[in-house]
């Protein structure tokens, strides 16, 4: 008997938790639908920040008017100086920020960023030489510096793995590989003549001197890896569980590892060839997202893009007008930004895991 | 399923499984039992090609599991490991939907049939009310119901699962042997499970296999298999066989024998 009395109070009980459950799944959403709009606004509201400020001035209306008409003088220099820093600025951002998710993914550790575990350092060496020995080969340069990350990614693969990636071990053979190539890109820049420290753009990223064809450049290879990480995304998401298991749903894990990784170094390193080695924005960014919109990768990776873009854009807006008409380049900005998050990091998941 | 003469070795110098031959008989249910280290958990990873033998192979429908490519072998054969990680914000019903990735194909996908699946996983494994629930909300039974919901969401006519009830107290552990008995007798699914309990062994199998040292002692009929003296050649302890009129036969664990090192 009592039996059948409770029957009717526990499935109320549970019609309750039901909608319970569904108001706490609905509450992620819109959190998420906030994040994007947030993200978007701001996104906005500072590239046209950075297209009026700095040494000449421009109103919102004088800026939009002049772009469509390109009859305005100032507008013209602004259009052909700062747009396309900005455009680099936000397209490098994303692509950092998309390539530390994806190598997060594929190695499974929250600290795999292509800045601290050597690819950007990799790419940059490669582009540097490659400048050097054929300059003509302008728009080629994301693909010697493609080279430069997947060399340096091999190496930390390589050296890391022993029957899985145990994931200190990785980003100590990562740091390393980054002390190796970054020092011999530094030594390169020591050969003797002065006539190098223009090549110095690519060891210690400044945005300045961008002109439309590096923005060709940036768009072409960036957009080309942003679309792929599109695409590669919700195999993303069966990496977040055990090996075994992805296998065992079908999912032939080393290919789509390859393939995942090699979406991050394109990403990595055309970044690198075009705004220089900037360490953390695949850190930080893929971290906050996380808590934003959660780990589904099909939300992380475009939130990530936007979010990216926007650190970076800001970084270097914050670097050109701060100590304004001195410039600090924005990858100093952000690893005075990126090393105490980095140390913040560690210390959250050293209690997180209790030891 | 046939396991063909299988030696494997993680590290090339260590053989783990000598020799392993046994078959999987169509819509039983198979318990392999043994000692820790003994190889079960090795072979159930050889046997859902987790793992390259030496030499021999495993073959399923008449063609090497080796040579089926990784969707292909996941519409016939699912596993729910002993040990599972995921993202802990995710939901129930997005883990259970992973098991339909072995039925897409890159453009295309059978939406209903997806949907019919996925229902029949989430109401077999009784988790309708957690189905938006995240996973860091559950209990560990609930959790192991979700895992098992994820590999029957992929319709495989064989179900694996390493010691499912591992790790879980004793209301959870009838349940989800339960749940394992009733796929077999009401869907006819082809189980085969690593478990520690002998008991549970004894009681829910149809077909036992007793690995020692990486090789089968024995394997048949668990009430054949079973005796006193196998038992305590596998796990070198004495036990008693009792039957009880209500609970059937039964083994109670007397005295671990120490060998001399």
């Amino acid at each position: 008997m009592a039996n059948i009395n409770s029957t009717p109070a526990a499935v109320q009980v549970s019609n309750v938790d039901r909608e319970d459950t569904h108001r706490v799944y609905h509450r992620q959403e819109r959190r998420r639908l906030w994040s994007f709009i947030a993200v978007l606004v701001l996104l906005t509201g500072v590239m046209l920040y950075s297209a009026m400020t700095g040494s000449l001035h421009v109103g919102v209306t004088q800026l939009l008017q002049g772009l469509w008409t390109g009859t305005d003088a100032q507008v013209n220099v602004v259009r052909d100086l700062r747009l396309p820093r900005i455009i680099i600025a936000v397209m490098a951002g994303a692509g950092l920020a998309v390539a530390g998710v994806l190598f997060q993914a594929v190695m499974k550790n929250p600290l795999a960023d292509s800045g601290v575990i050597g690819i950007s350092s990799g790419a940059a060496l490669v582009s540097l030489i490659a400048v050097t020995v054929f300059p003509a080969l302008y728009f080629w340069m994301p693909v010697f510096s493609f080279f430069g990350g997947a060399l340096a990614c091999l190496m930390v693969y390589g050296f890391s793995w022993r029957s899985g990636l145990h994931p200190v071990r990785l980003i100590l053979i990562g740091v390393a590989v980054n002390a190796i190539f970054s020092g011999l890109g530094q030594s390169f820049n020591y050969r003797g003549s002065y006539a190098v420290t223009s090549l110095n753009q690519v060891t210690t990223s400044t945005l300045s001197m961008k002109k439309w064809v590096d923005v060709d450049v940036m768009l072409w290879y960036g957009g080309i890896g942003l679309i792929l990480a599109l695409l590669v995304a919700s195999w993303c998401n069966y990496l977040a569980l055990q090996e075994k298991t992805a296998r065992n749903l079908g999912l032939n894990v080393t290919l789509v590892r390859v393939l995942i990784s090699v979406v991050a170094v394109i990403l990595a390193s055309t970044a690198t060839a075009i705004a220089g080695v900037i360490v953390f924005i695949g850190l930080l960014i893929p971290h906050i997202g996380r808590q934003l919109v959660g780990s589904d990768h099909r939300w992380l990776i475009p939130f990530s893009a936007l979010a990216g873009g926007l650190l970076l854009l800001l970084a270097d807006t914050l670097g050109r007008t701060v100590l304004a008409p001195q410039e600090i380049p924005a990858s100093i900005i952000m690893a005075i930004i990126g090393g105490p998050f980095l140390i913040f990091l560690i210390r959250r998941s050293d209690r997180l895991h209790g030891r | 399923m046939d396991v063909n003469g299988i030696t494997f070795s993680y590290d090339g110098n260590v053989d783990r499984l000598h020799n392993v031959q046994t078959t999987i008989q169509h819509g039983k249910i198979t318990t392999i039992i043994g000692p820790n280290g003994c190889g079960k958990s090795t072979l159930l990873n050889v046997m859902s090609s987790n793992g390259k033998p030496r030499k021999g192979e495993v073959i399923l429908d008449g063609k090497a599991i080796a040579r089926y490519r990784p969707v292909e072998l996941a519409r016939r054969l699912a596993v729910v490991h002993q040990q599972n990680e995921a993202p802990d914000d995710l939901t129930v019903e997005r883990l259970i939907r992973f098991g339909r990735m072995p039925h897409k194909t890159m453009f295309s996908s059978n939406k209903q049939e997806d949907e019919e699946a996925v229902e029949w996983a989430i109401a077999c494994t009784n988790l309708e009310q957690r189905r938006f629930r995240t996973l860091d909300q559950l209990s560990g039974g609930e959790r192991q119901r979700v895992w098992i919901a994820m590999a029957l969401a992929q319709r495989t006519p064989i179900l694996f699962l390493d010691e499912p009830t591992t790790y879980l107290d004793m209301f959870y552990q009838l349940e989800i042997m339960e749940l394992i008995q009733r796929l077999n007798q009401a869907y006819g699914l082809t189980i085969v499970m690593v478990l520690h309990d002998i008991n549970q062994a004894l009681r829910y199998s149809d077909v036992i296999i007793a690995m020692k040292e990486g090789r089968i002692l024995a394997s048949g009929h668990p009430q054949e298999v079973l005796t006193s003296e196998l038992i305590e050649e596998v796990y070198d302890v004495q036990v008693l066989i009792r039957r009880d009129p209500e609970a059937g036969l039964y083994i109670v664990p007397m005295q671990a024998v120490l060998r001399p090192l």
